[in-house]
Parts: C-alpha cells; sequence; structure tokens
C-alpha cells in the first residue's frame, strides 16, 4: 500500500519552528557541550536528557507534518530498544576491545587481544572451545527434544474432544515455572539417597542408581528437564498451526484415499511449516544460553559445562569483563549464522514450495 | 521473506476451523499423557501442602489421600496449609517469635512489574510492527533482525552498562527502571509476533475505509486492531510467561522495595542457613504459579486462536 | 525496607524534625544517619538487626537507621560484586567471604581501617580482641599484613557432628572394637581425639544395606557412616581438603611467601598429593551423591538431618537445623566434636580452613557515617552483645566470650569451638581468589568423580597456578 507524499521543504536552518529539527541538533549541542563540561554529572545528565527530548520532539513533529507514520510509529518501539538494549550491547561490544576488569579500575586498549584469547590462548581457550561444542550438543539435543515432543502433543490435542481444555492447561504449566524452582526440584527428583528416580529404578532393578554421575546421565537428566519445561511452547505454536488447516482438505483427501503420510506431508505439514520455524527459531536463541538448569544440576560437572555458563564464569564471577564480552560476541556470531541459515532454508524451501 | 504460508486466504475465509471431532477415548488417551507430564509440577504442588518433616522422606510421600486404599500408607502424606503462611510470616532466627518475610510485597511487585512492562511492550510493540507491516522503511528487514538480535546474548552481558546508565539516571532499584527494561526485553518478541498478524490481515477492507476519507490514526484503531485481538492476547501471555520468571535483571537491579519474587524465592533455596527448605519453596512456587496459570487459562482460546494467524513473517 | 517501614522511617523522621523545630534553639541537632548493609539471609545477620534494633542507642545521639538489605545466599555475591564494580556506591557495610577482600580492596571498595583504629584506642582494643587467627584471616589484606579490613559477623569452624544413638550403642561398639580393636567414638571427647584414619573406618564400618541391621533395628534404607563435602560449586571441596593438606604437612600456594613462594612443586607436592588420595579414598564410603561431584555443605547436611549418615563435618553455621526437631530426624541425638586431625610424633595435628564471614566497610562511606559505623562496630563487638549473639545461636571470637564456662553451655558444638580457633588458617585473599578456586574446584571435581587420580589433579592445579600468579607478578 501506499501513502501519499505531500512534498514540503524543511524550514531553513534558523527559523524557530517545532519541526526545525536541524536547529533542535544545532541548540542541543550548544547547551550540552558546556553543561557536561561545567555541571557535575547528576546535573549535566538531565540537562542533556532534556536536549535529547527536544531534538526528538522535533524529529516527531517533522515526522508529522511529512507523513512519515513508518518513523513515527516505530521510533518508540526502537528508541526503548536503543536505550536499554542495544546501547548495553554496543557498550560491551566496544569493551571486548579494551583490557578492562570490573573489579580494577584500570582500562587500555587491546584491539583483537581478547578475541585472540579466548579462541587461541592454549590455557583459556580449550575450556571456552570445550564449552562451545557442549553447547551445540545441548543445542541440537534440546531442540530437537522439544519439537518432537511439542509435535506429537500438538498431533494428540489437535482434535476437539471433552475436557481438552482442561488437560491442555496441564500440558502447557512447566513452562510457566520458574527456572530456579523448577530446577532445584529436579536435583531431587535426581537425587540417589531421597529422589524418586532413584527410588522406582532401585525397587525395580535393585543395586544402587545414580543418574547424574554419569556425563551421558548428567546430559540425559539436564536435556530431559529442559525439554519438559519448552516442549509447551513448540506444541502451542504447532497446534496452532495444525487446528488451522482448513477441514474440507481433509474431507478431499478422504476421498481421494490418500495415504496419511501423504496426507500429513500435502495437507498438514504446509500449515505448520512457518510456526515450526518460529518455534526452532526461539528455541534455538534459547537454547544457546542454556546455563540456569546446568548451574543447578552440575555445576558444569561431569563435562556439562556450557558456554553461558562459562561466560557467568568469566565476566561476572571473575570479573573479567572484557573477556566475557569478546565471548559473547563470539557466541552471538554463531547464533546469527545459524538463525540466518535457518531462514535462507526455510525460504529456499519456501519458494520451491510456490513455484 | 516469507517462512509462513497465507492460510488466511484459504482458511480465514472459507469457514470454521479444521477441528475435528474425537470421542471420549481421545480424552482417556490424552489425559494419560497430559497427567505424566504434568506430574513433576503436581509433586511441586504436593509437596507445598506436605507436612516439613515429611519432605525428604524415603520412600518418597507423593500423595495427600490413599485413594480409597490404592496408594499404600507408606506413600502417602497428610496434607496441611502450614506452608503457605510460612511463606508470608515464619520466624527467622531460633526462639523468637514468627517474623513478616515481605512477600506480600514481593508478589504485588511482581504483579505490578510483569503486567505494566508486557502492557507497555505490547503498545509500543504492536504501533511498531503496524509501522513494519504497513509503511516498510528502507533496511526493513534488518532492523527486524537487529531487534531479533537483542534476545541471542545471555543478559550478563549486558548488565555492567545497564547498571551504570540506572545509577546515572537516577533508576536504579525504582518500579520505573525495572519496568522499562522488562519493556525492552519483551519488545523483540512482541514486535515478531505482531508484524506478522498484521501481515496476515487483508488490505482490501482497509484501504475501502481510506477511500471513504478515514484518517490513518481510524484505520488503525477501528479496522486493523479488533481484528488482532486473539494475536494481543497470545502475545501477552508468552510474553507473561516469560516476564514473570525472569530472574537476573530483577536480582540485580531491583531494591529491597521492589523485589520479585524470583529474586525473594531462593530465601527458600537457601533457608535459615542451611539448604533448601523444600515445603517452604514449593509453597512459594505454587502461589506464584496460581497468577500467570489463569491468565494462561482464560486466555486459553485466544491464545489457539491468535498463534493461528501469526505465522513468521519477515 | 519494606513499604511499610519505609513509612515508619519517614514518620520518624518527621518526628525527628518536627522536635528539631521546637527543641532546635537550645539543642546540638541530632542527625539522620543511615547505614545501608548487604548481607546474606540467615539467622546470624538477622539476629544482628534485630538487637540493633532493639537494643542500639548511639552515644552520639544521632539518630541511626541500619538499613539491612537481605540478600538470599544463593545470590549474594552476584549481588554484591554487580554493586561494587558497577560503582552503585549503595552499601556502608558489607558482609563479605574473608576470600573477597584482595578483589574489593584492590578495587578500591573496601574501606583500610588502620587509621580508625590509631585514631580510637577504644576501637583498636576492641577490634584486637578478636582471636588473632580469626582476625588475620578476616581483616588482613595482604593475607598475615598490619593492613586491616574487617569485623567478625559470624565466625565459623568445620565440626563433627555425630549421631550418639548409633554410635553409643552396645552391639556396634563391641562389633567395631572386635573389627579395628580401637573404641567406637561415642562422647564429645572421643570424637574430638579422631583421626582421618577413625574416621574412615568409621565410614567403612557403618556402611550397611537396606534391611541390615543398625544400632539393633532393621534399616528401612541404606545407611552410611560419614559425609563432608565434596561438591564443585564455589568452594564445596577446597575447604575440607585445605585443611587435610594442611595438617599432613603439606601447603597451598602461599600468598605470604610471595613473591618468592611457589605453587609448581609446593601445591603438588608428594605430602600434598598423599592429602589428596586420603580425602579421595573416603569418598567410596559416602552416600552415593559424593559420586555426582554436587554434595555440597549443604547436601551433607541434609542427609545428617534425615539421619542416613553416621558422622558429618560441615561448618558449625549449619548446625541450627539440626537441632531444630521440625526439620531434623537426630535432634535429640546430637554429639558434636572437633574435626579429626592427623597424628604427627604422638600429637594431634589439626589445621583447618575457617569460614564464616567478616563484615567490611567500603570507601565512599562518608566521615560522619564512618564515625557512627565505628561506634556500631564497637557495640557488636562488646562483651555483652557478643554474649547475647552467642546465646541465640550466633559464635563469638572475642576471647572473654568462648572462654566464659557459659559459652560450652549455648550449643552443642560450642564445646569444639575454643580448642578449634587455634587451628585455623585460611585460604588466599589475593584478588585472582575466584580464578584460582575455580579451575581448583573443576580439577578436585574430577578427581572426586573418578576421573583422575590425585597426583595429575595436583599437578594441573600447580600448573595453572604458576601461571596465573606469575602474570600477575605474585611469583617471581
Amino acid at each position: 500500500m501506499s501513502v501519499t507524499q505531500i512534498a514540503r521543504t524543511s524550514p531553513a536552518l534558523l527559523v524557530v519552528s517545532p519541526d526545525n529539527w536541524r536547529l533542535a541538533i544545532a541548540v542541543g549541542l550548544l547547551v550540552s557541550a558546556p553543561a557536561v563540561a561545567a555541571l557535575p554529572p547528576g546535573t549535566s545528565f538531565w540537562v542533556v536528557g532534556a536536549m535529547v527530548a527536544l531534538v526528538a520532539a522535533a524529529f516527531v513533529v517533522n515526522a508529522w507534518r511529512r507523513r512519515y507514520y513508518g518513523g513515527l510509529l516505530v521510533a518508540p518501539a526502537i528508541a526503548v530498544l536503543f536505550v536499554m538494549n542495544i546501547f548495553p550491547l554496543l557498550w560491551s561490544l566496544g569493551l571486548s576491545f579494551f583490557a578492562y576488569q570490573s573489579n580494577l579500575q584500570s582500562i587500555r586498549f587491546v584491539g583483537l587481544y581478547n578475541y585472540t584469547k579466548v579462541l587461541t590462548n592454549e590455557i583459556a581457550a580449550p575450556d571456552n572451545w570445550n564449552a562451545l561444542v557442549n553447547t551445540g550438543m545441548f543445542v541440537v539435543l534440546t531442540v530437537s527434544a522439544q519439537m518432537i515432543v511439542g509435535f506429537l502433543l500438538a498431533m494428540m490435542f489437535a482434535k476437539e474432544f471433552p475436557l481438552r481444555r482442561y488437560l491442555l492447561i496441564l500440558v502447557l504449566t512447566p513452562m510457566m515455572l520458574s527456572v530456579v524452582a523448577a530446577g532445584v526440584f529436579f536435583t531431587y527428583y535426581y537425587d540417589p539417597t531421597f529422589g524418586i528416580l532413584s527410588y522406582v529404578v532401585n525397587s525395580i532393578a535393585g543395586g544402587q542408581f545414580i543418574l547424574m554421575s554419569s556425563k551421558a546421565g548428567a546430559v540425559a537428566g539436564i536435556v530431559f528437564a529442559d525439554a519438559w519445561m519448552w516442549s509447551p511452547f513448540v506444541m502451542l505454536l504447532v497446534l496452532a498451526g495444525l487446528v488451522s488447516v482448513p477441514k474440507y482438505l481433509y474431507e478431499a483427501a478422504a476421498i481421494d484415499r490418500v495415504s496419511a503420510w501423504r496426507r500429513f506431508w500435502c495437507i498438514t505439514f504446509p500449515y505448520i511449516r512457518g510456526l515450526l520455524m518460529l518455534a526452532l527459531l526461539f528455541r534455538t536463541i534459547e537454547a544457546f544460553k542454556l546455563a540456569d538448569l546446568v548451574i543447578l544440576l552440575t555445576k558444569g560437572g561431569n563435562d556439562t559445562m556450557t558456554i553461558s555458563y562459562q561466560l557467568i564464569r568469566i565476566a561476572n564471577e571473575q570479573n573479567k569483563t572484557s573477556e566475557g564480552a569478546a565471548i559473547s560476541y563470539v557466541m552471538l556470531f554463531m547464533v546469527i549464522v545459524l538463525t540466518n541459515l535457518y531462514l535462507y532454508l526455510a525460504n529456499r524451501r519456501n519458494r520451491r514450495v510456490e513455484t | 521473506m516469507t517462512a509462513g504460508v497465507s492460510f488466511r486466504a484459504l482458511a480465514g475465509r472459507r469457514g470454521r476451523r479444521g477441528v475435528a471431532e474425537a470421542g471420549w477415548g481421545r480424552t482417556a488417551a490424552a489425559a494419560l499423557v497430559s497427567l505424566v507430564y504434568f506430574l513433576p509440577v503436581l509433586f511441586i504442588i504436593f509437596t507445598a501442602i506436605k507436612p516439613q518433616e515429611l519432605a525428604l522422606s524415603v520412600p518418597p510421600t507423593i500423595s495427600p489421600t490413599s485413594l480409597f486404599g490404592l496408594i499404600p500408607d507408606q506413600f502417602v502424606f497428610p496434607p496441611t496449609l502450614e506452608n503457605f503462611s510460612s511463606v508470608f510470616s515464619r520466624v527467622m532466627t531460633t526462639g523468637s517469635a514468627p517474623e513478616p518475610t515481605g512477600f506480600d510485597l514481593y508478589f504485588f511487585n511482581s504483579i505490578v512489574i510483569a503486567t505494566v512492562s508486557v502492557l507497555l511492550a505490547l503498545v509500543l510493540g504492536t504501533l511498531a510492527a503496524y509501522g513494519f507491516s504497513r509503511y516498510p522503511l528502507k533496511g526493513n528487514d534488518t532492523y527486524l533482525f537487529i531487534i531479533l538480535t537483542t534476545r541471542m546474548l545471555p543478559a550478563i552481558v549486558v548488565i555492567i552498562p545497564v547498571i551504570l546508565m540506572f545509577r546515572a539516571a537516577g533508576l536504579s532499584g525504582s518500579y520505573l527502571g525495572i519496568i522499562l527494561l522488562y519493556t525492552a526485553f519483551n519488545l523483540a518478541f512482541t514486535i515478531w509476533m505482531m508484524k506478522s498478524f498484521f501481515d496476515e490481515l487483508s488490505s482490501d477492507v482497509e484501504d475501502a475505509a481510506r477511500i471513504d476519507g478515514s484518517s490513518e490514526t481510524k484505520v488503525f484503531l477501528k479496522i486493523c486492531l479488533p481484528q488482532v485481538v486473539a494475536g494481543l492476547a497470545a502475545t501477552f501471555v508468552f510474553g507473561l510467561i516469560l516476564t514473570w520468571n525472569e530472574f537476573l535483571f530483577a536480582l540485580l537491579l531491583t531494591s529491597t522495595d521492589t523485589r520479585t519474587v524470583p529474586v525473594a524465592m531462593n530465601q527458600a533455596v537457601s533457608s535459615g542457613g542451611r539448604g533448601t527448605d523444600w515445603t517452604l519453596l514449593a509453597a512459594i512456587e505454587t502461589l506464584f504459579l496460581i497468577p500467570v496459570f489463569l491468565v494462561t487459562f482464560f486466555l486459553q482460546n485466544h491464545l489457539l486462536r491468535g498463534v493461528t494467524f501469526g505465522t513468521v513473517k519477515r | 525496607m519494606t513499604a511499610s517501614s519505609t513509612i515508619k522511617h519517614a514518620l520518624l523522621a518527621a518526628g525527628v524534625a518536627a522536635s528539631l523545630v521546637t527543641l532546635g534553639a537550645t539543642w546540638a541537632p541530632a542527625e539522620e544517619v543511615t547505614l545501608t548493609m548487604a548481607v546474606p539471609d540467615w539467622p546470624p545477620t538477622r539476629i544482628m538487626k534485630k538487637f540493633f534494633d532493639e537494643q542500639y542507642k548511639p552515644k552520639s545521639g544521632n539518630h541511626v537507621v541500619l538499613d539491612v538489605d537481605f540478600i538470599p545466599w544463593p545470590d549474594f555475591y552476584t549481588r554484591v560484586n554487580a554493586s561494587l564494580t558497577s560503582g552503585e556506591k549503595k552499601y556502608n557495610f558489607i558482609v563479605s567471604d574473608s576470600q573477597w577482600l584482595g578483589a574489593f580492596v584492590e578495587g578500591g571498595y573496601y574501606r583500610k581501617i588502620n587509621d580508625l583504629l590509631d585514631a580510637d584506642p577504644e576501637f583498636k582494643k576492641t577490634v584486637l580482641s578478636v582471636h588473632p587467627a580469626v582476625l588475620a584471616a578476616y581483616s588482613t589484606y595482604p593475607y598475615k599484613s598490619k593492613n586491616y579490613y574487617g569485623f567478625p559477623q559470624f565466625p565459623d569452624v568445620l565440626v563433627n557432628f555425630a549421631r550418639k544413638d548409633v554410635l553409643c550403642d552396645a552391639t556396634e561398639q563391641k562389633s567395631f572394637m572386635a573389627k579395628y580393636g580401637k573404641k567406637l567414638p561415642c562422647t564429645g571427647e572421643e570424637l574430638d581425639a579422631m583421626t582421618w584414619d577413625d574416621f574412615r573406618n568409621v565410614g567403612e564400618f557403618f556402611r550397611r544395606k537396606k534391611g541390615e541391621m543398625l544400632a539393633g533395628k532393621p534399616l528401612d534404607d541404606d545407611f552410611y557412616g560419614i559425609a563432608y563435602q565434596a561438591g564443585k560449586g564455589y568452594d564445596f571441596a577446597s575447604m575440607q581438603i585445605n585443611g587435610m593438606i594442611w595438617q599432613m604437612g603439606g601447603n597451598i600456594w602461599d600468598e605470604t611467601q610471595a613473591p618468592t613462594g611457589q605453587a609448581e612443586g609446593v601445591v603438588n607436592s608428594p605430602v600434598a598429593v598423599k592429602a589428596l588420595e586420603q580425602y579421595l579414598g573416603m569418598i567410596e564410603y559416602m552416600p552415593p551423591v559424593a559420586k555426582t561431584g554436587t554434595m555440597d555443605i549443604f547436601k551433607t547436611d541434609e542427609l545428617f538431618r534425615e539421619g542416613k549418615v553416621a558422622m558429618n563435618v560441615d561448618w558449625i553455621g549449619l548446625g541450627e537445623g539440626t537441632i531444630d526437631p521440625k526439620i531434623s530426624k537426630v535432634a535429640d541425638k546430637l554429639v558434636v566434636g572437633m574435626m579429626p586431625g592427623t597424628l604427627v610424633d604422638g600429637k594431634l595435628v589439626r589445621w583447618s580452613n575457617i569460614g564464616g564471614q567478616p563484615f567490611v566497610l567500603t570507601t565512599w562511606t562518608t566521615p560522619l557515617q564512618t564515625k557512627e559505623a565505628v561506634e556500631f562496630v564497637k557495640w557488636w563487638l562488646s562483651d555483652d552483645i557478643q554474649r547475647q549473639f552467642a546465646a541465640a545461636g550466633g559464635q563469638s571470637a572475642i576471647k572473654s566470650v568462648y572462654e566464659d564456662p557459659k559459652y560450652v553451655t549455648y550449643r552443642p558444638w560450642n564445646r569444639a569451638w575454643a580448642a578449634s580457633l587455634d587451628w585455623q588458617k585460611d585460604v588466599w585473599h589475593v584478588p585472582q581468589f575466584f580464578e584460582l578456586l575455580t579451575e581448583q574446584q573443576d580439577q578436585f571435581d574430577l578427581a572426586i568423580t573418578g576421573e583422575q587420580d590425585a597426583k595429575t589433579t595436583l599437578d594441573n592445579i600447580a600448573k595453572f597456578q604458576q601461571n596465573l600468579l606469575t602474570e600477575a607478578g605474585l611469583i617471581q
């Protein structure tokens, strides 16, 4: 759709007008610079803030008068995101090029040193690589478990049946739990002395069952807890896709005696593909951040260290802020590559289907 | 890019949703699966009504009732409500009277902070999504991807700059600060969800309205918004669930007056200098689950219908 | 502070202001001084706050408020660290693990108090009345130097919690004697006399399966003899292992010897390896959770309270739970002794790693606040308050308090307190503390879960420390 653009010239620099954003910027700079230089930070902060508000107001009036609705609509959200999220992210990106420890007040520019250190240093790097490999393993395992379980649950709820509403909410509940409470209770479920799991296994098989004493067991424990919590998220999205498939398509398929498998691929799948993609995208992003459950269940023992936990150790416990920033940007790079790959593959397939 | 399918053209117009009927047989099967899936939660809820001294009994006590003799006595515990009162008031030091724990305030804080920030994100995010959908900017996709990027990094990365900013702006420990932060935290998901809803709407009606002389504001409020109410509900629920349980920002950016439940909950993880107080933790979690459970339950129908129309589109 | 107490304080302030208006002409104005304090949320700090609110009367006549931020233990470091390093400057007092001293002193956050000690002889006398081992651990950076920083909030040591119903049982006594030719320790004094070998024997002796007999009764669950911390989290293995290494004559990297003291050859000395082997050798007699690397101080305490082990070496700070019948199945069966020692030339050596926390002043505290803070510390460490603190379940490192005969009557573990104090040493106070600890815990965890032997473990730790500390200039 198009918006009629009415050509209006911007006011000249020195005309005092509410939409003269150039003048607003000039005034803002003229006032802010001496304020920052002369006044104490507490006061100058508000002066600069007022000037930013002035410039912003000029931009808004300008956009309104010239009907730049797109910009106007997007601006508040972008502003909040910028201040609360993007700006701090850029700040830490900047820090990744400095040698900076937050508990020692010295800072020095070191270029790419932090990146080479976290990736190649013979003492620091192996742990990071190991954590990255483990993270990769957890991403593959948890996301595929969530996708499969979520999908199967959705299939189960795709038809209308008595009490469906009440049973569905039971399945949705795990994702409403706080991760701390759920994680702490999983330590109980897995505990070899008090826990239910060991009690059941011991009663059936005898002997002493200890789930978390091997890497396989520890990974299984973490993946199970994570998949249990977040499969409902996938389920909800897939379910939405499933219930949107028009009934008449199935009816037509029934008349043509189409096999169940073909019916799924040709009728159902196209309707849930987009939602599966959204679920995959958000779950993958979250899986890369897996740390809470690992901290609660194993403390990274039995070789279950993930990169996010490694990051918490380095950036928070040891206060190696700039090294932590470097690790997180390496991580971000990987997530971006992966998500773009998803989106690219989804697109390609989509295009093939459409043509 | 389009990763989804415009099924509204097919489904939306030609009638009912494709939900086939299945009978009580399916109910039985689904009940079995749901209950098994729900068991770990059920155990937490049961722990909340368990006497403290039975929290770690071996064999584990798993039910407040013997179900007419179905469950052997050793697995049954006598239910109690004491743990719930301990959430709000309990003995903090040996030999002294019970003291208030402040949890009434923490629950209040959690509710206010989560509700306001999710609603705020919904308002800002819906406006932005509408903008991205109807008035694409140059490099629209890039903006959207950058917005998604803000969700990709662990919170720990931005925490130091955020604390510094909050201190400079006097936002440390205030409601406003944490609410704005959570708003930003929710925006990415909100914008992505809502944009796909707007993308699914047919522009015919809107164009007709414009020709009749409706203002852009009116088109948005009177024509577009009513069609995505379900999407708003769905986004609200997802946002609420994520914000409700957020921990790290809440820990570092709230003061004692604005502390939220997930932070205070750790009182029970390390209680009175020993380890986990299982029954207390379970009681807190159970109470904490109720609001978000109810909201989800009552918005459930919207949730299903809502997500239905929102496929991923970019 | 809750909303209601904010209101209360506001009203109080208003009241004070009103009285100032009426009396202002004749009286020197009393000032409102707020001391903000970050503390972990547990009984010792709750008691401190309670005593302050009920009893503290500042001598200056100012209105002093102690605004305590109770932070749940699991997040305490994260919260305090973020507050300090971001320059929030929120707290005047901080309860701090002694190991954090170096990191936060170097960052310019913790205030050196030597000038305050010199300016106020009474204050100096109070601080110096703290047991020297405790004072060195809690107050000095570099460790054992003359730079003072902190005051004891809750001093703590490792002791041996034991079940007398099981240990004193006649049948068990008899069969233990038959098997080991030694008396099974049963009283506090007998526990005090235990060596690690005795401890091991108890572990071996009491490993019973479900259905077997224990003290004349059939067991309804597996039972174990011993437990101590063997967890990967925070410092939950190092604190135990350090003591054993010191007892056998080994050492950790010794910061008091910097910069000539080495890590290589010290940390992985043959004695240290032997000590670690001794530590690892007892894991098999402990409850199965030990094999997962998550048996921390809370888990062993839980196992002990649930009656699954006969003896548990743990901090006194966790003791209150063991005598609370609501959460402890052994509340009326408790006997406590000193942590086992090592026999060297016929004498029991019982070095141990100190626990507990001091609290420190921060550098941005104003002179007026500092003045009130000093008064507050004097009051806190005063004989009377420390006695009340001990009676309410706290511990005191003030000689006149813990040497009073009444002291041992307060709690069952107090009998082991005074004798243990002389044997306390602390782990490093250097700023690299967390890096040293993390690597060490990771390595110990590999040994505990059976991935590598003691020698490899200590070699790895020594190599890491040598490298890190050389880079930091602490080893030449």
